[in-house]
C-alpha cells in the first residue's frame, strides 16, 4: 500500500511539474524587444548556368535569382530582370558575372561556362556505316580456276542484296581475288571475271551499277599465304570493301 | 636353264639393238637446229688475255674481263668450251706467240682460239683479241679486234661482252650474240612491285621505275626506249607507258577494267593486250600512242597474255580460260584463224621464238585440286604441235620469255624456295638462277 | 637338293618346252621385227613428226616466206649434167678471176662451164673413186681441209667452194659455218619413207655478201623428188651463214653440194 501511494504521488508530482513546466513555458510569453529602425535590405544575388560545360556551338542556360536589387545586370547580357533564365551561346568560355545593387548596396555573383572542342561530328556517323557494312555485307567464295557463282556465293550475294537495298547511299567495290597458284596474268584475268560475276548478280537483283566498282588484284593481294587448300579457298573471292 | 637363259638373252640384246636403231635418240635434234643452237658444237678455247702493261689497275681489269668474256662464250650455247686444264703452258698474248700445234693437237684439241691482251694507259684500257682457226694453218685468222675505253670494270665487262659478241656472230652463222642485250623484270625486294633492269648475265641489276605502288608484266619495246606495264598507282590496273630516256611516265589513256599483259608488235607500233573494259577480259590491240583501239576476241572467259610472232607480226598467240583451264591459242593479228595448240593441263605465258618456228610456254599437265602436278616450260614447234618439256626440277615455272638470238629462255622459278628469275639454253640445259634477293618475277628479255 | 631332283625329272620333257620357247621366240621375233619395219617406214617422228610421209610436203613452217620451188632440169641444163667427160683442165683459172667479183647475173650456160672448170682445177682429189676414170660433174673434190665433208644421220655430203678454190682453204672456218648450218637442216622427214638409197644429188648456190642463201638450184637430179626438194628446202631453210668475211674480195660465192642418201 505504500509503494503504490508512493508510486502515485510520484507519478502525480512528476505530471504536475511536466505540466507545470509545458505550461509555463508555454504559457511564457516573450515580449520581443522593439526592432531597431531597419537599415535598408543588401541585395542578393546568385547565377547558375547549366550547363556550365558545353561544345562550342551549343548552348547554356543561365539562371539567377536576386533580392533586394533594382539594377541587375549580366556581363555580356546587360539589364535583365530580378529573376529569371536566359540562353546563352558562348563561344569560347566565358565567367558571366551578375551586379545586382539595390538600396542596401551590391551584390555580384558569378558563373563560369567552360566550352571545349566539339567532336568530329561526321565521323561518328561514317565510322557506324563502315561497321553495319563489314558486319552485314559478305564476301562471295569460288572454286579454283572459276568464276562462277556456287550456290553458297549465290546465296551470299543474295543477302548481301538485302542489305544493300536498304543503304542506298552505300558506294563500295568488289575486288577479285584469286590463290597463288597459277600466273599472276591469267590470274588477273580471273578475278576481274570474279567479281565481274557478282557485280552482274548484284545488278540483276536491283543494286544500281554505279554504286558498284570492280577491280582485280589478281594473286597480288591475298588474305593468307600459307600453302594448302584452306588459305586459296580464303583467297578465291570476290571482296566487297565499303567506299567512303 | 642355261640354254633358256642363253636365248633369252640374245633376244633380249637383239631387242635391245633393234629398238636403239629404229628409235629416235636425237628427239631433241629439232630443237636444237631450229633455235641455231646447233647439233654440232664448235670446239672453242679461251685462254685468259694476257697483261700488255704493268699499270696497277690492269690486274683487277683483266679479271673482270677474262672472267666476262669466258662467261659470255660459255653461255652462249653453240660452243664446246675446252676446259682450262687442258691449255698449253704457254698463253699467247699475241699471234706472235700462237703456236697452233699446240693448240689443235690433243689434250685441248681445239678448232678455234680466242686470246689477246689487256694493258692500261692513262685513263684508258686497251685490248686486243684475235680469234684464230688452229686447224687452218695457212691461214688461222678470222677475227682481229682492238677495244679502247675509259679505264673502268665497267668498260672491261663491256670490251668482253663486245669481243664475245663478235666471236659468237662469227661462229655461230651470223645470229648476233645477246651479251649486251637487257632483262626487265618485277621484284618486290624494295617493299613495292617495281619493274627493274639487269644485264642479261644478272649483273648490274638497278631499279626502274619508282611508283609505289603493284607493277605487273613489263615488256620492253623493240627500240629498247620503253617500258609498257600494267600499274595500280592510280588505283586501278592501268596499262602505262614509262620512257626509260625521260625515266617517267607518258601519256596514255585509261580504259578502264583490268588492263593486263601489253606485247609490243615488233615494229614497235602496236601494243596487244588484255582488258575487261567491257565487263570479259578480251584481247585488244592499240596504237602506241593510245588510239585505234581494237577488239579481237569475243568469248565469255578470261582473254589473256598475247604474244606476237616477231618473224611475221602478223598472228598472235594468247592464253583462254573460254573452256575451263586456260589454253595457248594462236590467231592472225586481226582475230581471224583460231588455233587451239594444247589439249588440256593448265596452260599459259606463251612467248613466241624470234623466228617464229617455237613457243615456249607454262604448263601444268595435271591440275586441280588433289593433282600435285609441278608447272613446267615447255617448248613447242608451231608447225608440227610437237613439243617437249624443258624443265623437270619441280616447283613452279613459269613467264618463260625468249632471247633475242632464239637460243636461251628466261624465266621464273621458286625451286630455290622463293620466286627468282632463272635463264637456261632454248633445249633446257644449263639452268642458271639470275636473282637472289627478294621476289623477282614475270622476266622480259629485251628485242636486241 | 630337291630343285635337283625335280630337273632331272623335267629332263625327260625338255623337248617339247624347247619346242614351243623356239616358236614363241621366233613368233616375237617376227612380230617385233615386222612392226620396226612398219613402224620405222611410217613414222616421220624423229624428224619433226609433221610429215605423213609419203613425200606430201605437209609441214609448213610459220616462218618462211614463199618458198621458191627448185627449177626443174632445163635442158639446157641437162646437157651439162650428165656424168661424161667433164672439160679439161687446160682453161686458165685467170678468166674466171677477173669476171667473177663482178657480180653481174651470170647466164646460166657460163656459169656453169665456169664451175666446172673450177671444180676440175681443185687441188685435192674427190672423196670417193671416180667414176670411169673421169672427174664426173661436181666430183671436183670437196673444200681443203676437215670442212668439205660432212655426215647427216645417213647422209653424206661434200662441198666445194667457188672462188678459185681459194674460199675454202683461207676461210675454212666459215666453211666450217655453211656446213654444220646445212647439216643440220636437212631434215630427213620430207624424203618419201620408201625410198632407201638414191643417186646422188647436186645443188648449185650463191652465198651473198650479207650471208644469205641465193639461187638456189638442183643442178642433177638424184632421181627421187622428194629428196631433190628436201635438199633445197634444207638451204631455203637457211636465213643467213653470217656475213662474208671481211676480207674477201668478192660480193658473193658459190658453192656446190652434193647429198648421197642412204637410209
Amino acid at each position: 500500500m505504500k509503494h503504490r501511494i508512493n508510486w502515485i504521488t510520484l507519478i502525480a508530482v512528476l505530471a504536475t511539474v511536466m505540466l507545470v513546466g509545458v505550461g509555463g513555458c508555454k504559457k511564457k510569453p516573450t515580449a520581443p524587444p522593439p526592432p531597431p529602425p531597419p537599415p535598408p535590405p543588401a541585395p542578393t544575388a546568385s547565377i547558375t548556368a547549366n550547363p556550365n560545360s558545353i561544345e562550342r556551338g551549343q548552348s547554356t542556360t543561365l539562371s539567377w535569382r536576386t533580392e533586394n536589387a533594382t539594377e541587375i545586370t549580366i556581363d555580356g547580357i546587360g539589364n535583365v530582370e530580378a529573376s529569371g533564365s536566359r540562353s546563352v551561346t558562348p563561344t569560347e568560355s566565358t565567367t558571366y558575372r551578375l551586379l545586382a545593387k539595390g538600396a542596401g548596396g551590391q551584390q555580384e555573383a558569378t558563373a563560369r561556362v567552360t566550352v571545349t572542342e566539339a567532336p568530329p561530328p561526321p565521323a561518328a556517323t561514317q565510322a557506324t556505316d563502315e561497321e553495319l557494312f563489314a558486319q552485314n555485307v559478305k564476301d562471295a567464295f569460288f572454286d579454283f580456276d572459276s568464276y562462277a557463282l556456287r550456290p553458297d556465293a549465290d546465296q551470299a550475294l543474295r543477302a548481301n542484296v538485302q542489305f544493300l537495298s536498304q543503304h542506298p547511299n552505300m558506294r563500295f567495290t568488289l575486288e577479285g581475288h584469286c590463290d597463288e597458284r597459277g600466273s599472276t596474268e591469267y590470274n588477273l584475268a580471273l578475278g576481274d571475271n570474279r567479281a565481274n560475276a557478282a557485280k552482274q548478280l548484284l545488278v540483276q537483283l536491283g543494286i544500281s551499277a554505279d554504286r558498284i566498282r570492280t577491280i582485280s588484284y589478281g594473286k597480288e593481294k591475298p588474305f593468307c599465304t600459307e600453302s594448302n587448300e584452306q588459305c586459296w579457298q580464303q583467297n578465291r573471292r570476290a571482296h566487297f570493301v565499303f567506299q567512303r | 636353264m642355261t640354254n633358256h637363259a642363253a636365248s633369252l638373252v640374245r633376244v633380249t640384246a637383239f631387242l635391245v639393238a633393234l629398238v636403239l636403231f629404229t628409235t629416235p635418240i636425237f628427239s631433241q635434234d629439232w630443237i636444237r637446229t631450229g633455235t641455231g643452237l646447233g647439233v654440232e658444237r664448235v670446239r672453242l678455247a679461251a685462254p685468259d688475255f694476257k697483261a700488255a702493261s704493268s699499270d696497277s689497275r690492269t690486274g683487277e681489269l683483266l679479271k673482270v674481263f677474262n672472267d666476262t668474256l669466258w662467261s659470255d662464250l660459255d653461255n652462249a650455247g653453240i660452243f664446246d668450251m675446252v676446259s682450262k686444264s687442258f691449255y698449253p703452258l704457254a698463253v699467247p698474248g699475241n699471234p706472235q706467240e700462237m703456236k697452233l700445234d699446240a693448240w689443235s693437237n690433243p689434250p685441248p684439241n681445239a678448232s678455234m682460239v680466242a686470246f689477246g691482251n689487256l694493258g692500261v694507259a692513262g685513263d684508258s684500257v686497251s685490248v686486243q683479241g684475235w680469234l684464230f682457226d688452229v686447224k687452218n694453218p695457212a691461214s688461222p685468222q678470222v677475227l682481229g679486234k682492238q677495244y679502247r675505253e675509259a679505264a673502268t670494270p665497267q668498260n672491261a665487262r663491256l670490251i668482253a661482252h663486245r669481243f664475245a659478241n663478235e666471236i659468237i656472230f662469227r661462229l655461230g652463222g651470223g645470229i648476233a650474240g645477246i651479251t649486251e642485250s637487257k632483262i626487265y623484270f618485277i621484284s618486290s625486294r624494295t617493299g613495292n612491285k617495281e619493274v627493274w633492269e639487269m644485264d642479261y648475265d644478272g649483273a648490274n641489276q638497278r631499279r626502274v621505275t619508282n611508283l609505289r605502288s603493284i607493277a605487273l608484266s613489263p615488256r620492253i619495246s623493240p627500240d629498247g626506249t620503253r617500258l609498257a606495264f600494267t600499274s595500280y598507282a592510280r588505283g586501278n590496273a592501268d596499262l602505262v607507258l614509262y620512257s626509260l630516256e625521260l625515266d617517267r611516265l607518258l601519256t596514255f589513256p585509261r580504259f578502264g577494267g583490268t588492263n593486263a599483259s601489253p606485247a609490243w608488235s615488233p615494229d614497235g607500233s602496236r601494243l596487244a593486250f588484255s582488258s575487261s573494259r567491257n565487263g570479259d577480259p578480251e584481247i585488244y590491240l592499240v596504237d602506241v600512242l593510245g588510239t585505234n583501239l581494237k577488239r579481237l576476241t569475243a568469248y565469255q572467259g578470261p582473254d589473256v597474255s598475247p604474244g606476237w610472232n616477231p618473224k611475221t607480226g602478223a598472228q598472235l598467240a594468247f592464253v583462254s580460260g573460254r573452256t575451263g583451264l586456260p589454253q595457248i591459242y594462236i590467231m592472225d593479228a586481226d582475230g581471224a584463224n583460231l588455233q587451239r595448240l594444247t589439249d588440256g593441263g593448265y596452260a599459259v605465258s606463251p612467248s613466241w621464238s624470234p623466228n617464229g618456228q617455237f613457243l615456249v610456254f607454262s604448263w601444268m599437265r595435271s591440275y586441280g585440286p588433289g593433282a600435285p602436278g609441278a608447272q613446267d616450260i615447255y617448248i613447242m614447234d608451231i608447225a608440227s604441235r610437237q613439243w617437249v618439256q624443258l624443265t623437270h626440277d619441280g616447283g613452279r615455272n613459269d613467264s618463260p620469255s625468249w632471247s633475242p638470238d632464239g637460243r636461251h629462255v628466261v624465266f621464273q622459278s621458286n625451286r630455290s624456295g622463293s620466286d627468282q628469275i632463272w635463264t637456261m639454253l632454248a633445249d633446257g640445259t644449263r639452268q642458271r638462277q639470275l636473282t637472289n634477293s627478294g621476289r623477282n618475277t614475270q622476266p622480259n628479255w629485251s628485242f636486241k | 637338293m630337291a630343285a635337283r631332283a625335280e630337273i632331272f625329272l623335267e629332263a625327260e620333257n625338255w623337248r617339247q618346252p624347247l619346242l614351243w620357247s623356239t616358236l614363241l621366240h621366233t613368233a616375237f621375233f617376227g612380230a617385233v621385227l615386222g612392226y620396226a619395219l612398219i613402224y620405222e617406214g611410217r613414222s616421220g617422228e624423229p624428224w619433226g613428226g609433221g610429215g605423213e610421209g609419203g613425200g606430201a610436203m605437209s609441214a609448213t613452217l610459220v616462218s618462211s616466206a614463199s618458198i621458191p620451188l627448185p627449177g626443174s632440169e632445163v635442158p639446157t641444163k641437162n646437157v651439162l649434167a650428165t656424168e661424161s667427160k667433164g672439160l679439161s683442165q687446160s682453161l686458165p683459172r685467170a678468166q674466171e678471176k677477173e669476171t667473177e667479183p663482178e657480180a653481174v647475173p651470170i647466164p646460166a650456160p657460163d656459169a656453169k662451164i665456169k664451175r666446172e672448170t673450177r671444180t676440175t682445177s681443185a687441188r685435192k682429189p674427190p672423196p670417193e673413186p671416180p667414176v670411169e676414170n673421169v672427174v664426173p660433174f661436181g666430183q671436183g673434190g670437196p673444200v681443203t681441209g676437215p670442212y668439205g665433208v660432212f655426215n647427216a644421220r645417213g647422209a653424206s655430203g661434200g662441198f666445194s667452194f667457188g672462188g678459185g678454190g681459194d674460199f675454202g682453204s683461207r676461210y675454212g672456218w666459215y666453211v666450217d659455218v655453211v656446213r654444220r648450218k646445212v647439216s643440220e637442216n636437212w631434215l630427213k622427214y620430207e624424203i618419201d619413207p620408201n625410198i632407201s638409197s638414191a643417186r646422188r644429188v647436186y645443188i648449185t648456190f650463191e652465198i651473198l655478201r650479207n650471208g644469205q642463201p641465193a639461187n638456189v638450184q638442183v643442178e642433177q637430179s638424184s632421181g627421187v623428188p622428194s629428196l631433190d626438194v628436201s635438199a633445197v628446202r634444207a638451204l631455203q631453210r637457211i636465213d643467213t651463214f653470217g656475213p662474208l668475211p671481211n676480207d674477201y674480195a668478192a660480193n658473193k660465192v658459190s658453192v656446190e653440194f652434193w647429198f648421197d642418201y642412204r637410209r
